[in-house]
């Protein structure tokens, strides 16, 4: 009955297909060797590249394609980070860990799966972004429930809970020399946080300067990044470079459309967000660059720096399409990795 | 004196000399007496020599006689006169001597004349005789060799060898003693022997030739008693009828079909004899005929010495074609096109009855020079159907059957073989035809027992039931759920255009039960308008937007806001679900590539389908998912956050329960609807 078939593999053609077309990458980790790269969409599953074989001279098409593809969790995979020996994922209210030397085999499970103690139980909260403390060998996880939940990876219970934001938490970042936590909401504020008192040193609301505030895209906070002294933040309001001692504006970055990633680079800002492109930033305000990537929007940047791996030194971009954009030079995007 | 007068009236002759004087009365004197001078005879006395010389003697003294008168005439004088009359007497004597001389001379010419005529005559006669008697000679002579060379007759029979006849004849007529010596007896015996032996021969051939007749005759009787068993066998069966009816079991109407598929060609044959089969152990609403004329089938299929009658026919045809004007090229190729797509008049009708009693009329045509079958459909419905303008191409005939099976889109032929049969007479491809030939879709020829094989071109492919026979079960399943869904989908466009999406009562719980905003518009969209639209690239550059396909744009407004879809639907509907694409015009455009919210509603309705679906056979598909996409916007635009900086109310207060209005790092709105709380979550 090859017809039968035929039109149910048609079916299931047609099915992923469209799932490919609606699919987002949200969230993307380098391995601890630097030669792999993970990603996490909006279905659940993980797929884990090999960037060096991408990479190498001999690359063919399905060197882009990913080496395993597995269903990590229920809902999208939101945050994803690697320890030296881990990929944590976190989605749908759970963080669950896996070995990075156990993933590329076919069927692998995950090492452990936590959830944070909820207050809600109606609906489960999601996480939305995953911060290591190294110092502390512990994981920060915040999310829909407004609340920053620090896990002790070793023993995998909850020791603090951090509490003060009024709409759920968008990005987290960490400030080495304190260790403080920043932390950015759907309610529009830059919370920071230290870490050994567990309390709200200092509140930063974007939205009521002026500079930077705009109104007509809202007021939430979709990416921070900080460098101890300084901070850059951006979503609603524009993308704002901020001194952090005296929580003032420095400089306004001129872009129009609402950023949802943000990172250091040596002496540049890098961003992305809505629209095609990854904005390369002066620290005086200046657009350096601006480098088109293959999908519509940006949700997420990733800078393969591990000593390990200096060959596969690139930066990748990934947000609402299947393809995770590689870029060996900043200039230009080389190509893109597809799930 | 009258004697006298008349014996001298008789001799004219003045003879002066005295002998022919005596010759005269001599002549009077026989032909009273009987006596007569005949100088004749003097001349056989006569001497010739003697006579020659008193000519010349006689011509010598003529001479002298004239030169002596010459002489005294020259002297003159007086007694010359004398003289001269004295020879001139002499002379005249000689005259008279050489005249007779001369008579003598005549009657001796005269008879040697006649001596020489006489004996040459003689001569004659003789020369006549010999040549008789040669002539009678030479005939003989042939007479007698046609005589030698004369075969009889009797030498050419074969009689039979001596020793055979002198064994086999009776002794009456071999009469041995006789024979043996006499050659010529014996020959005689040996035909008489022969003779007898025919006339027995012929009578033993008489005797047979009666038998023979005999036989022949009783043979005749025997047929027309068998021939006059037939008219009572069919007045039995026509007897039969009204029992056959009574009791279900149309025999007489299934032999007749056989009767006449005998004549099918093969692969309509094997799609009859499945059919046939598969209705009557399967499915009951299947019903099989056979139409067309059954006398051309004949003609067509006559034994092989027509083929050249064919040839006489066409070289007939084309001396026509010379001694009128010869038609166009065009026109030729035309004809050999004709000739080339030419269907056997035979063809097999299907009727699929699906439940609600619509039928799917389906006619199949064999195309005998191209060894590929093709279908024409058609749908009727119990009732009349009043055609919503954006259904028109959903029951048409051309494209109610396309890509039944997925890529089987029935414009191109499935023949390989065919190709290099089209180049010589310049059809480009068989989709031009299609209209009036039908659809030469890959399942039909699989249902006739065809299988092209492209990886192996075979020399010739012939119908193969088994083949047919695993296609046949799934193809009629396709073909009714693809008659049902068609016609689900006609009704629903027919409300759909009035602005109302019918959902069914058994799909009410996907749905709140308060739903704002409205579908205005529903209409087709052409297959080259929908790849130019701007917010359907990701669809067309995925390869999910074919020529097969069918395309409509809906228009569902609330308030301010108007959202536009396009949706491309698959044939395979409802299997294939249909795609949406989405642009919303409010404050601004927003498609999804600016807008990760309208992103979410087109995953909601494309990727989410499934919930959709509603009971098997999942006709509501489409009606669901619009539905859907007016709650999804219903939900957008009451959730979308007030701008602070803009005076004025929201234009859509927040009616939908939900729990949170914004989730995750791109902030999606709650598109999911649970059910049977009613409150609006995330995904």
């Amino acid at each position: 009955m090859e017809q039968a078939s035929s039109s149910l593999s048609l079916q299931a053609e047609v099915f992923q297909a469209l799932q490919r077309l609606h699919m987002t990458i949200f969230s993307q980790s380098v391995s601890p060797c630097g030669k792999f790269l993970a990603a996490g969409n909006n279905y659940g599953q993980i797929a884990i590249f090999s960037l060096s074989a991408a990479l190498s001279s001999e690359a063919k098409e399905e060197s882009k394609k990913p080496v395993v593809t597995f269903q990590a969790h229920d809902g999208p995979v939101y945050s994803m980070v690697s320890t030296d020996r881990h990929l944590l994922s976190a989605g749908d209210g759970e963080v669950k860990a896996w070995l990075w030397a156990e993933m590329l085999k076919k069927g692998c499970k995950e090492l452990w799966c936590r959830q944070p103690p909820y207050r809600t139980s109606l609906e489960v909260p999601e996480i939305n972004a995953l911060l290591l403390v190294p110092k502390e060998n512990s994981l920060i996880l915040a999310g829909g429930d407004c609340q920053l939940h620090t896990m002790d990876l070793e023993t995998g219970t909850f020791t603090r809970v951090l509490r003060g934001h009024t709409d759920y938490i968008h990005c987290l970042a960490l400030r080495e020399r304190s260790p403080e936590v920043l932390s950015g909401g759907e309610d529009g504020a830059v919370r920071l946080w230290d870490l050994r008192t567990a309390k709200e040193v200092q509140t930063i609301e974007v939205y009521k300067h002026e500079e930077c505030s705009r109104p007509h895209n809202g007021r939430w906070i979709g990416c921070l990044a900080t460098d101890s002294d300084w901070m850059v933040c951006g979503g609603g309001p524009a993308l704002t470079l901020w001194h952090l001692r005296s929580s003032t504006p420095t400089t306004v970055f001129p872009m129009r459309a609402p950023q949802k990633h943000v990172t250091f680079y040596q002496d540049l800002i890098l961003s992305a967000g809505q629209g095609r492109c990854v904005n390369q930033w002066q620290l005086s305000g200046e657009l350096k660059a601006q480098v088109p990537g293959s999908s519509p929007g940006l949700l997420s940047l990733s800078l393969n720096q591990q000593p390990a791996a200096p060959e596969c030194k690139v930066l990748t971009a990934a947000g609402n399409s299947c393809r995770v954009d590689v870029f060996t030079n900043l200039g230009y995007r080389a190509f893109s990795l597809s799930f | 004196m009258s004697s006298e007068s008349s014996k001298k009236r008789k001799p004219k002759v003045i003879r002066s000399d005295g002998a022919p004087a005596e010759g005269k009365r001599n002549r009077s004197d026989t032909e009273q007496e009987g006596k007569y001078y005949s100088e004749e005879a003097e001349v056989d006395l006569r001497d010739p020599g003697r006579d020659y010389e008193l000519y010349k003697y006689t011509c010598q003294e003529l001479q002298r006689l004239m030169a002596e008168i010459q002489d005294l005439k020259s002297r003159g004088g007086k007694d010359v006169a004398i003289e001269i009359e004295e020879r001139r007497i002499q002379s005249c004597v000689h005259f008279m001597t050489l005249k007779k001389l001369n008579r003598l001379a005549h009657i001796r010419l005269k008879k040697g004349r006649d001596q020489t005529h006489e004996a040459k005559q003689k001569v004659d006669a003789y020369h006549l005789q010999l040549q008789n008697l040669l002539y009678e000679v030479m005939h003989l002579q042939k007479e007698i060799t046609k005589c030698l060379e004369f075969k009889s007759k009797h030498e050419e029979i074969d009689l039979v060898s001596l020793e055979e006849f002198y064994k086999e004849a009776p002794p009456d007529i071999s009469k041995a003693e006789v024979t043996m010596g006499d050659p010529h007896q014996q020959t005689l015996a040996r035909l008489d022997w022969e003779l007898e032996q025919r006339k027995r021969l012929a009578e033993k051939y008489r005797e047979c030739l009666s038998n023979k007749e005999k036989i022949l005759k009783e043979i005749e009787v025997k047929k027309e008693y068998l021939s006059s068993l037939q008219p009572r066998l069919n007045s039995i069966m026509q007897a039969s009828l009204p029992v056959q009816e009574y009791l279900f079991m149309p025999f007489d109407q299934a032999h007749k079909q056989y009767e006449t598929a005998r004549h099918l060609p093969p692969p309509l044959y094997v799609l009859f004899v499945q059919a046939t089969a598969y209705g009557q152990a399967c499915d009951k609403t299947l019903s099989v005929a056979i139409e067309g004329s059954v006398d051309e089938a004949k003609a067509l299929f006559k034994p092989p010495e027509d083929s050249q009658d064919d040839e006489s026919d066409s070289d007939a045809e084309e001396e026509q074609t010379t001694k009128r004007r010869r038609p166009t090229l065009g026109v030729q190729l035309d004809d050999k096109r004709k000739e080339m797509l030419k269907r056997h008049p035979l063809s097999v009708m299907l009727d699929l009855k699906c439940k609600d009693d619509s039928v799917l009329h389906l006619t199949f045509f064999y195309l005998m020079n191209l060894n590929i079958m093709t279908v024409k459909a058609k749908v009727t419905t119990a009732t009349e159907l009043i055609t919503p303008i954006s259904a028109g191409d959903l029951l048409s005939p051309d494209s109610v059957l396309s890509c039944l099976y997925p890529g089987d889109h029935g414009k191109k032929t499935p023949n390989p073989a065919n190709q290099y049969q089209f180049d010589k007479v310049g059809i480009l491809t068989l989709s031009d035809y299609v209209l009036e030939l039908g659809h030469p879709y890959l399942w039909v020829q699989k249902l006739g027992g065809l299988h092209f094989p492209k990886e192996q071109p075979q020399q010739t492919v012939i119908a193969d039931h088994s083949l047919s026979a695993s296609h046949m079960e799934t193809t009629m399943k396709l073909l009714k759920t693809r008659v049902q869904s068609r016609l689900a989908l006609h009704k629903q466009f027919a409300s759909l255009e009035h602005g109302i999406v019918p959902v069914t009562s058994d799909c009410q719980y996907l749905f709140p039960a308060k739903v704002v905003s409205r579908l205005v518009k529903w209409v087709t969209v052409a297959h080259e308008d929908y790849m130019e639209l701007h917010f359907t690239k990701d669809i067309v550059d995925a390869g999910l937007a074919g020529d097969t396909n069918l395309y409509y744009m809906a228009l569902i407004e609330r308030g301010t806001a108007k959202l536009q879809a396009a949706v491309v639907l698959n044939p395979g509907y409802s299997s294939i679900p249909p795609i949406f694409q989405l642009c919303l015009n409010w404050k601004g455009e927003k498609t999804n590539s600016n807008d990760d919210n309208i992103r979410a509603m087109e995953s909601e309705v494309n990727v989410c389908y499934k919930e959709l679906c509603g009971p098997w056979p999942s006709h509501q598909l489409l009606t669901n998912q619009l539905q859907r996409l007016c709650v999804l916007l219903d939900v957008y635009l009451e959730t979308e956050s007030h701008d602070d900086s803009v005076e004025g109310p929201k234009e859509f207060p927040q009616e939908k329960m939900c729990l949170r209005l914004f989730r995750g790092p791109s902030r999606m709105k709650p598109f999911k609807y649970n059910h049977p709380q009613g409150f609006f979550s995330h995904r």
